[in-house]
């Protein structure tokens, strides 16, 4: 043993503490090459930054705080339609015969702490999930961000919402209250509504007539396993392909359909990123918190012959309900060979109206492509007025969703409003056909006109609103222009596919003097500060007038 | 140590535009964060830091709300574990309670916490951190002629090795072969689910539940059912008032539960005037189902199967608050205003010795919503 | 002469004109030849497209069409509409007293039971599931009303009072069916009547809002009112604008 010293071991302890996040970092680098290209490439990647290209990820977030919550109701729930007596907290239901899965759902919101809150936030995040979906999708299909190479992407998404759809729906059938019980029986009647094999369909999902025994528990392992697996599969396809391809992009200054301008994930993207995620969730806990949502004690367990008025699936499921109360009674019955047959009703509205838009959505950017004759690659975003007929087209389909989704809701707004209920239905018949064609008629001129106005600014320049008078007594305004002007003064900057710059303080004038929201964050520069009087009179040093630097207070910083 | 600012002009960056030697020792660390991105195809245009001057006023100023904001955050995250524990939480009856907020204590403190450590991320990122732009190439289109014929002749070697397309034998195997794997796979996920709808419900009763409800006597042992109330008592003519209308299920065991989910009745006694103008209007079907003034139709609707329950007395209709469909008492329940197209069924009603009311059959068409072999 | 005497003493409305009527009785009968008698006749058998016969429908329905506004009807619509009531406090207790007594001599019905909180011993869940298979259906799962067909509609029953409800079940308004005592006995009526005072006096326990009670459709309208607005409201802070 030599007599070497060393340094103590507690020094050596503090070292190897310093080093550890270095020697991690090493090791695994050794077994799995960490700091190789493509990993570095991940680091550096570019991403534009505009507030509109955050609106998918509200719907990555509230996925992630949906299994974050629905991880600790499935802890509680019981997915089970055996009769159980109620036995819990919650005096206006007491001794009622009832599923398990009802009593689950009570005893987690009201005998289980911060039970109702997690149940709330979850309700609240599957809404804002699908809510998010579509805004993000609105904004994908106007700024024509699905065109090739991204069409996948879009099949990816579209999917996703469909999915979403199921989720949402499977979910809020999982209590077995009455109101989503008398869901879950106009379900089956779709189903029963499909041509040739409906009564099979339903049998099958069923497990007999309805409601039959087992589909809670078989719509819960769709609504726990299956479902989430797929959709997780497929967000994190969607996002890889986005990362492959790289995010679209505005026009713009040094932006062209070759590159990406923008910033680097790492760290500002992502720190961004994990910003968001705290916004979604937060918001998601305050709702959860101070919006009740789905008060399932209210509506009683599920009982065939139990219903209220009033009754509506949740927001997302309104177009289809509202499709399903407005179609007018027309049903096809038939004989082929001595057996009667029978189109239903509700075949029209809740089978074959949602199987077209499905199909529509997915094969869009293909049937765009082929009536403007593109096969180009596009990186590049386009305006929505740019694009007056697809504009015009999304706005009529917005206005058709929407007139559907408030008709779904037409006996609340007869209520809430004092109308007719008979009028309701007919306003949204009618109203169902006419408005989204006036809308489409609105919108295309609306686009028109827009263009006109950009290219009226880009050739005569931004108004200022200073009048001036010429010699012989007319009036004009003075116009900015915004590049070289001929000897006419009219400018002859191309259209770039950006926004024009149309008002003073766009290009610069007018900037806020002082930076700071409540508070200036700096004091104003000393540009030329105003001398004090008396240090302008006071004589300096040598006598002589003081200068007017010399006489401003030192504002330096 | 300060990040350059704009292009910083030195001469082993403009030396990077050919390939910067990573070992000489003059490189800053930016320099070396500019060569990886440079090497993954990005050129950083600008790299800003907000303060020029480090350690200036502002600059600490913007820290110290960064900071506070993050002191909110657990402020109101402690508040949050506090509250959860020990705010009361159990259920009381009464609006005044304070059990009643917790969940929005819970909520704003959550929400508080969580929204304090966004603003105060978002106000690093925008306020601290240095600003930048970047600018990446894209490499779109498709592979270089090289890589695509290279992964062209990689995947047909092996399909040519594997030698199908000439060999027909084997392909033929191959398809007949795999196809019933592929179904043996399938069927017990398919055919385990599978149930027949036409198949006769019980062994008793020799007709399937899609066409026939818990009314069947066959049910009951041959003999007619009892209409009885939710709790199971039954139920006499004197029991339902004039211009009334009740509830009832079959009186067999689980009558009264979602086992017979298609059974649910509307019996309803009809004022004078109005059961005469119904009796003129029976049809054919439903002749001698109505006893007295009495009638009973289906509370299954025929559109999509919710209750049509909201009987108005006076107008005579009988609403389904689903998708509002109205349905004519006078008039064998036919449909009147929405997506309804066939009548509610008509239960034909009889008295048995003891007075109650029974179902002097099963309803004579099928119940509830239309399907494809009706 | 014989055929008069047979007509006077079997002639139903003149023998009940006959009786004598109590103190209330007269009262009412004053009230009434005011207020009614425009709509519903002399001798409450109504008038052909104005007001329906009143013959049979008792005191339950006078204390519910009064002490909720609805009659003395202001004007002729799909339904009558509740209203502050014509006179208030003690005088609308005595009046509704009065006209009672006059509309029970008249032609009898069902009579109300004596007492205010008539919801007393009644078991609110036995009463939650009598509403729900029998009240529901009209007046909502949380007692807010509905639309009914073609203009008609089920009122909210929150503001309603126990003695308000329990008439109303008794006399079935308008498109209300009748819960007589037969069908609905008055331990029933007080269960139920029990139930509705707890979806009025229990509070939310999920939040501060509760939405109105509408269940999903104004869910629906509060995620993108409050929840997307805000968070888009986060993002233009968060990113650029260009």
């Amino acid at each position: 043993m030599t007599s070497i010293v060393k340094p103590s071991r507690l020094k050596r302890r503090k070292q190897q503490l310093k080093e550890m996040p270095a020697a991690t970092g090493r090791g695994l680098d050794e077994r799995l090459q960490l700091a190789s290209p493509p990993a570095r490439s991940f680091l550096n990647k570019v991403f534009p930054d505009h507030w509109s290209f955050l609106l998918g990820e509200i719907a990555l977030w509230s996925f992630v705080v949906l299994l974050l919550t629905g991880t600790f109701l499935t802890l509680f729930f019981e997915p089970s339609m055996d009769e159980v007596t109620y036995q819990g907290s919650y005096t206006a239901l007491q001794d009622v015969e009832m599923s398990a899965a009802y009593a689950s759902t009570l005893n987690l919101s009201f005998d289980v702490r911060g039970g109702l809150f997690i149940r709330q936030m979850h309700h609240w995040a599957a809404l804002l999930f699908i809510a998010a979906i579509v805004v993000h999708m609105l904004r994908i299909f106007f700024t024509g961000a699905f065109r090739k190479p991204r069409e996948l992407n879009w099949i990816i998404g579209v999917a996703l919402f469909w999915l979403a759809f199921l989720l949402g729906f499977t979910g809020y059938s999982l209590p077995d209250d009455a109101l989503s019980g008398t869901g879950l029986r106009i379900g089956h009647a779709i189903m029963l509504a499909v041509p040739v094999i409906g009564t099979w369909l339903a049998y099958a999902l069923f497990d007999g007539p309805f409601p039959g025994e087992l589909i809670i528990s078989r719509i819960y392992i769709v609504h726990v396993f299956i479902l989430p697996l797929t959709v997780l599969g497929l967000i994190t396809l969607h996002l890889i392909i986005m990362f492959k391809q790289k995010h679209t992009q505005w026009p713009g200054p040094g932006r062209t359909n070759r590159n990406v301008v923008g910033e680097r994930f790492f760290p500002r993207y992502a720190a961004k990123q994990g910003a968001f995620f705290f916004i979604v969730f937060g918001a998601i806990a305050l709702m959860g918190g101070l919006f009740q949502i789905n008060p399932v004690w209210l509506f009683g367990p599920y009982k065939a012959a139990v219903v209220s008025v009033a009754s509506q699936p949740d927001w997302y499921v309104l177009f289809l309900e509202g499709a399903t109360r407005l179609f007018p009674a027309w049903e096809t019955r038939f004989t082929l060979f001595g057996e009667h047959y029978t189109l239903p009703n509700a075949f029209w509205p809740a089978v074959l109206f949602p199987g077209i838009v499905a199909i529509t959505m997915f094969a869009y950017p293909f049937i765009e492509a082929r009536l403007r004759k593109d096969k180009g690659i596009h990186n590049l975003l386009e305006r929505p007025r740019d694009v007056p007929k697809r504009t015009a087209f999304g706005a009529a389909a917005l206005t058709f969703y929407v007139i559907l989704t408030v008709s779904g809701a037409n006996d609340v707004v007869a209520k809430v409003f004092d109308i007719s209920l008979n009028a309701m239905t007919w306003i949204g018949r009618v109203g169902v056909i006419l408005l989204p064609a006036v809308v489409y008629l609105a919108t295309y001129r609306l686009c028109l006109g827009l263009q006109q106005h950009d290219r009226e600014v880009l050739a005569h320049g931004i108004e200022t609103g200073i009048i001036r008078r010429r010699p012989d007594g007319g009036f004009y305004e003075v116009h900015q222009p915004l590049g070289p002007t001929d000897e006419r003064g009219r400018g002859g900057l191309e259209y770039t596919g950006w926004t024009v710059p149309k008002k003073m303080n766009r290009i610069g004038a007018l900037a806020p003097a002082v930076r700071g929201f409540f508070v200036p964050l700096e004091k104003a520069a000393p540009s030329s500060p105003a001398p004090t009087r008396a240090a302008l009179e006071e004589p300096g040093p040598n006598g002589e007038r003081p200068s007017v630097e010399e006489a401003s207070s030192d504002q330096k910083e | 140590m300060s990040a350059p600012t704009q292009r910083a002009e030195t001469d082993l960056t403009r030396a990077g535009e050919t390939g910067v030697d990573l070992s000489d020792p003059r490189l800053t660390r930016f320099d070396l964060v500019r060569e990886g991105a440079r090497r993954n195809g990005i050129e950083i245009v600008l790299y800003e830091p907000r303060f020029p001057v480090p350690g200036s006023r502002v600059e600490r100023r913007l820290e110290r709300v960064v900071a506070l904001l993050f002191l909110i955050a657990g402020a109101a995250g402690l508040g949050f574990v506090i509250a959860y524990i020990w705010w009361p939480w159990e259920y009381e009856f009464g609006p005044d309670s304070l059990s009643k907020f917790y969940t929005p204590v819970l909520g704003v403190t959550l929400g508080v916490s969580l929204f304090a450590v966004a603003l105060a991320l978002v106000a690093w990122v925008k306020k601290l951190l240095p600003h930048e732009i970047a600018i990446e190439e894209r490499h779109d289109g498709a592979s270089s002629d090289d890589d695509r014929q290279l992964m062209e002749a990689t995947l047909a070697n092996a399909g040519q090795e594997s030698g199908v397309s000439r060999r027909p034998l084997l392909k033929g195997a191959l398809a007949l072969g795999l196809a019933p794997v592929g179904l043996a796979v399938a069927a017990p996920l398919i055919g385990g689910l599978i149930r027949d709808p036409h198949r006769p419900m019980y062994d008793e009763v020799g007709v399937s539940r899609q066409f026939h409800t818990g009314f069947h006597p066959g049910l009951n042992g041959g003999r007619p059912v009892r209409l009885v109330r939710e709790d199971g008592t039954p139920i006499r003519p004197e029991d339902v008032s004039v211009s009334g209308q009740i509830t009832v299920f079959p009186g067999i065991p689980g009558g009264t539960t979602n086992e017979f989910a298609d059974s649910p009745t509307l019996l309803i006694h009809l004022r004078q005037a109005d059961a005469d103008e119904l009796r003129e209007n029976l049809y054919e079907l439903n002749q001698g189902s109505m006893l007295g003034n009495f009638v009973a139709y289906s509370k299954v609707c025929t559109h999509a199967g919710c209750p049509p329950s909201l009987y108005e007395q006076q107008t005579n209709r009988l609403l389904c608050p689903c998708h509002q469909s109205q349905f004519l008492i006078t008039d064998n329940a036919r449909p009147v205003f929405g997506p309804a197209t066939r009548s509610l069924a008509m239960l034909p009603l009889d008295v048995d010795e003891e007075g109650y009311f029974v179902a002097a059959s099963d309803y004579k068409v099928p119940v509830g919503p239309s399907f494809w072999e009706r | 002469m014989l055929a008069g005497v047979l007509y006077t003493v079997f002639a139903p409305g003149l023998a009940a004109q006959d009786e004598p009527l109590s103190n209330d009785a007269q009262q009412g009968r004053a009230i009434y030849e005011q207020s009614c008698i425009s709509c519903h006749g002399n001798n409450g058998q109504g008038v052909p497209g104005r007001g329906p016969s009143l013959i049979g429908v008792g005191e339950a329905a006078v204390e519910f069409q009064v002490s909720t506004g609805r009659m003395p009807l202001a004007r002729q619509g799909a339904q009558a509409e509740p209203k502050p009531p014509v006179w208030r406090g003690e005088e609308l207790e005595r009046n509704v007293r009065y006209l009672s007594a006059y509309i029970d001599a008249l032609g009898g019905g069902p009579r109300m039971p004596a007492g205010t909180d008539l919801g007393a011993n009644g078991d609110p869940a036995v009463g939650g599931e009598l509403y729900r298979i029998n009240c529901s259906s009209c007046h909502g799962y949380s007692g807010g009303g509905g639309a009914l067909s073609a203009g008609a509609f089920a009122p909210g029953l929150l503001d309603a009072t126990d003695r308000q409800i329990w008439a109303a079940m008794l006399s079935g308004p308008q498109n209300m069916p009748v819960f007589g005592d037969n069908q609905l006995t008055p331990q029933e009526k007080a269960d139920i009547i029990a139930f509705i005072n707890t979806l009025s006096e229990d509070g939310d326990p999920g939040g501060v809002f509760n939405l109105g009670r509408f269940g999903p459709s104004t869910e629906g309208l509060a995620i993108f009112l409050v929840g997307i607005v805000g968070i888009v409201i986060a993002t233009l802070w968060i990113a650029g604008k260009s």
